[in-house]
């Protein structure tokens, strides 16, 4: 085996730290310690003649492992371990630590005391570094194609985004037609433009610019290369990891040749079967042959299967020019191989029956909004007049119900978000079209946050619109004059109203789109508390899933307005097309691995890995053996804490290396008071560290840092390890529970730091010696306090007296 | 860490006094939408009780006001409103948590003091005249059982029902 040879490097940081820190004892003692073959100082060692110094002497061969002492935290770290793999050392068998944030700074008043401290985190780190691996960097292909799954605007925005950039785009629409919600909905708020107008595709040679917009059917949406298109389909399988999925398709039959039908109309004419027309809110009927409405994608008609009399009527076929009805297709199958999937299934209109006092499905001039918004379109049911659906006369007097069903502990906790500009907007084209008409909104807080929303309202009550605050406790029918009564006090005159109206409005709640359930249970991402997508983090990392690989965009996370959708369909196209574009995942393998020989059938690692990356795989006829997926593993090692018989390791955190260092830390104190260990997970918990150290915030010298990469990897036993090693209080400072970077690492260690509790007390020991705490980076003075507080508890428990010793 | 402190039922906010009571956990739920107003069939033949009103006194901390108003004291106890909320608030219970905090005040108006007297003696909150006794029998009804008057004193001494009672009984 290569001789080990430990290269130091200390920055003075312009001769600043010197000023607290003995540097020239530093550097002796550096010296004698055994493999260190090499001792620099210089001003800073992240950049310029520091950083060329490092550089040199790892090309001279003079050193193989590298410890540098420099402040900046992670700048200064990314900058050296960039440096060193140019050089042509494996960035690995780095260890880097700041002697200027965790020690000079936060000890500025007991130099000497610092001094000592210094020598036990360079001892520590040279420790560690010795027991470095090299740790390799592994490719996984990917395949430069997508699936997006549903045909809305989100959907459409994203498909084409990826289509343009070279990607083969795949999108499955699950209604025979393209659209979605947008088709239905008319218009939108606050332009009142076509809502199936989108921004038109590069590939549109003739007519592009900058400026170019159209309707869906007139944008050539269609014809843009690499994009394929496949309505009445959705998913009904999926496997893979990601870059390479296998997703297999359903798709139900059309009965019409997509590739025949020219769209003349016949069918419909002859068809005898007709039924209430769904898409037009059952407000006309529509045959069992249809089109949604004349514009639409595909420009091809559709059979209703649950309608149809197929062969005991089969007039369409009969009078079809281009013999385009085919009545024996049958469903399809396909599957699809696609490096990355995009969920853009959108959301949906609650259904506000479940309310029984506004006796929405009693009274027929109970409407949603949704069913509005089809009067309102000129292709709508009504050629878009405003009528009462009881007797087809035009409405007068309208009033609109907001929060129906949303903001409801009963039903739907949640602010739909869009429905009251949704509401201002209808009140606004029914005030324009017929000046006469009432229309009163009834709300609880009208919520206009978006741009320009707020100059809507403002426009709303311009023009007459009248707005009660007050949630109306009832919707009632007065057979006298056959109008309904909505029953509402209203809060501002303090009075109690009730409202003539020939049609009432609810503004019911957005939720999930039908089969969101089911589509996350196929793709095994997860759901919110209520029922959406969940975004992997909304701030920062919104648009993905926890699967890498797999991203959402529009109302598929939360109801959204379009300018909201289209703006989170482009980052889930880019974030896919960043993720695929290489055609390969670069990833160091800072992962865990399992030594078969002493893993053996128990499930607590597979349950316990929070990326899915664990699975149990047979070994023999008898016995399974854990498996990581180096692809999935995100090096956490909240495995390694959980198994029970130590069969886990992290290639780059190993035991020996964490007993090493804690052997380091413990073994100079150089203060009088007690040795205290803190154990910190390398995000928030060192990040209070440094941010306490930053801001000159003192605490003891006794208090010694050791960096994991999340608390979830500590075991019970090492606790123990830390007493031994001679420390007289351990602190486990990790983040927040709801806000671990490893999702349940920070949890875990509380329930082992509480289990050691209890060990500690069955040996004689105190338990309050030992305690966790949850910090965040701004959290600094919370970190010097607590040090503080664990430095004087210690203090008056006195020294460690194990069992049995006096 | 954060210590908890220990905080007196007494120095808390009015509203999360409240929630320390038998039904009033639910009041900071609220958001003023005015459903219980409009569902409550009191406020809409006076003007002295609101429900949503009371409510929203309450959460400002009118403690004062609350207490030794009228208004709790006018709830008919229909429960329309507390059916009807979208936020889930226990309005009429609420409501009785308000009369609870105001009785152990000493305040308690004349016709619960009658009630509170009638079941100290008889056991009954309506008194029993002769005449009405005798009348049961023409309506076909059963003579009334015993009320158990001992076994229910115990009760409403253990509860400390009787020494809110006296305190009222002095105070006014």
């Amino acid at each position: 085996m290569e001789e080990i040879k430990v290269g130091v490097f200390l920055s003075d940081c312009g001769n600043q730290l010197p000023k607290i820190l003995d540097f020239d004892a530093l550097m002796s003692y550096v010296k004698q310690v055994s493999g260190v073959s090499l001792v620099a100082r210089a001003n800073e060692h992240w950049r310029g003649q520091g950083l060329k110094t490092i550089v040199d002497t790892i090309k001279k061969g003079k050193i193989n492992r590298v410890v540098v002492a420099q402040g900046l935290p992670k700048l200064g770290e990314v900058n050296v371990v960039k440096a060193v793999e140019e050089a042509g050392l494996n960035p690995y068998l780095v260890e880097v630590i700041d002697l200027k944030d965790h020690c000079a700074w936060p000890h500025r008043d007991t130099p000497s005391e610092a001094t000592e401290k210094a020598k036990a985190m360079l001892l520590a780190a040279i420790e560690r570094a010795k027991l470095l691996e090299p740790i390799e960097k592994l490719e996984f292909p990917t395949l430069k194609s997508v699936l997006v799954i549903g045909g809305g605007i989100a959907g459409m925005q994203a498909a084409e985004d990826l289509a343009d950039l070279g990607f083969q785009v795949h999108l499955i629409e699950k209604a025979p037609f393209l659209g979605g919600l947008a088709a239905r909905a008319s218009r939108f708020f606050p332009t009142d433009d076509c809502a199936i107008c989108i921004q038109s595709p590069a590939s549109d040679v003739k007519t592009i610019t900058h400026t170019s917009r159209k309707c869906v059917y007139r944008s050539g949406f269609s014809e843009i290369p690499n994009l394929s298109i496949l309505t009445n389909s959705r998913v009904v399988n999926a496997e893979g990891i990601p870059g390479n999925y296998r997703i297999t398709i359903e798709k139900k039959p059309r009965y019409v040749n997509e590739l025949k039908c020219v769209g003349c109309d016949l069918c419909t004419t002859v068809c005898p079967v007709e039924v209430p027309d769904e898409h037009n809110a059952k407000l006309k009927k529509r045959k069992a042959i249809y089109m949604n409405v004349p514009n639409v994608y595909p420009p091809v008609y559709v059979i209703d299967e649950s309608a149809c009399k197929f062969y005991d009527c089969a007039k369409c076929v009969e009078v079809c020019p281009t013999e385009a009805i085919e009545l024996d297709q049958k469903s399809e199958r396909m599957t699809l191989n696609v490096g990355s999937v995009i969920i853009a299934t959108g959301f949906q209109e609650y259904d506000p029956s479940v309310i029984k006092e506004y006796h929405y499905g009693d009274f027929p001039n109970v409407i949603t909004n949704l069913e509005l918004a089809r009067m309102i379109d000129g292709f709508g049911p009504t050629n878009g007049e405003v009528i009462k659906p009881s007797d087809r006369k035009p409405a007068k007097q309208i009033v609109m119900i907001q929060c129906v069903g949303s903001r409801d502990r009963r039903w739907n906790p949640w602010c739909s978000s869009i429905c009251c500009m949704i509401s201002l907007k209808h009140a606004m084209l029914i005030k324009s079209a017929d000046p006469d008409a009432d229309v009163t909104v009834c709300y609880i807080d009208i919520r206009t946050t978006g741009r320009e929303h707020e100059y809507y309202y403002e426009r709303a009550r311009e023009m007459g619109i009248k707005f009660v605050k007050g949630r109306p406790t009832e919707v009632v029918h007065d057979p006298e004059v056959n109008m309904l009564i909505v029953d509402v006090e209203d809060q501002i005159s303090r009075k109690f109203l009730e409202l003539e109206a020939d049609l009432v409005v609810l503004a019911p709640a957005m939720v999930p789109a039908e089969g969101t359930k089911e589509l996350a249970q196929i793709l095994g991402i997860e759901l919110d508390e209520d029922g959406f997508f969940k975004e992997y983090n909304a701030k920062l990392r919104p648009t993905e899933t926890k699967l890498r690989g797999i991203f959402l965009c529009g109302g598929a996370t939360f109801p959204k307005d379009a300018p909201t959708t289209s703006l989170h369909a482009h980052s889930a196209a880019v974030k896919a097309a960043k993720f695929l574009t290489t055609g390969k995942i670069v990833k160091d393998q800072r992962t865990a691995f399992v030594n078969e020989e002493y893993c053996g059938d128990c499930e607590f690692c597979p349950v316990t890995c929070p990326y899915g990356a664990i699975s149990l795989v047979p070994k023999d006829e008898e016995h399974f053996v854990a498996q990581i997926s180096d692809l999935l593993c995100e090096g956490c090692g909240v495995c390694v804490g959980t198994c029970p018989v130590n069969a886990i390791e992290l290639r780059h955190t190993r035991p020996n290396q964490i007993l090493a260092q804690m052997n380091a830390l413990m073994s100079v104190n150089g203060t009088s008071k007690p040795l205290i260990l803190a154990i910190c997970c390398s995000e928030c918990g060192h990040a209070a560290v440094d941010s306490c150290g930053m801001a000159m915030m003192q605490y003891p010298a006794n208090i010694r840092v050791m960096k994991v990469p999340c608390t979830g990897i500590l075991q019970v036993h090492q606790f123990l390890e830390a007493f031994k090693a001679g420390a007289e209080g351990v602190m486990v400072v990790g983040c927040k529970s709801d806000g671990c970077h490893y999702e349940v690492g920070s949890l875990k260690a509380q329930k082992k730091v509480e289990l050691a509790k209890v060990l500690l007390k069955e040996y004689g020991l105190e338990p309050e010696r030992l305690e966790m705490f949850n910090m965040v980076y701004i959290e600094g003075n919370e970190f010097a306090e607590t040090a503080q507080m664990m430095t004087e508890r210690l203090e008056r428990l006195g020294p460690l007296r194990l069992m049995g010793s006096s | 860490m954060a210590l908890e402190k220990e905080v007196k039922k007494s120095q808390l906010p009015f509203s999360k006094e409240i929630m320390t009571q038998l039904g009033g956990e639910t009041v900071t739920f609220c958001y003023q939408c005015g459903t219980c107003a409009s569902s409550c069939p009191v406020a809409k033949i006076t003007e002295k009780f609101n429900p949503r009103e009371v409510i929203k006194q309450s959460l400002l901390g009118e403690k004062e006001e609350t207490l030794s108003g009228d208004a709790i004291w006018l709830c008919c106890s229909c429960y329309n409103c507390q059916e009807r909320c979208p936020q889930k608030v226990e309005i009429a219970d609420v409501i009785y948590a308000l009369r609870n905090m105001s009785i152990r005040r000493g305040n308690i108006p004349n016709i619960y003091a009658e009630f509170a007297a009638g079941l100290m003696s008889e056991g009954r909150i309506v008194p029993i005249s002769k005449f009405l006794e005798k009348k049961r029998p023409e309506f076909g009804l059963p003579p009334l059982k015993s009320t158990g008057i001992d076994s229910l004193r115990k009760i409403l001494s253990t509860t400390g029902f009787d020494a809110i009672w006296q305190k009222g009984e002095e105070e006014s």
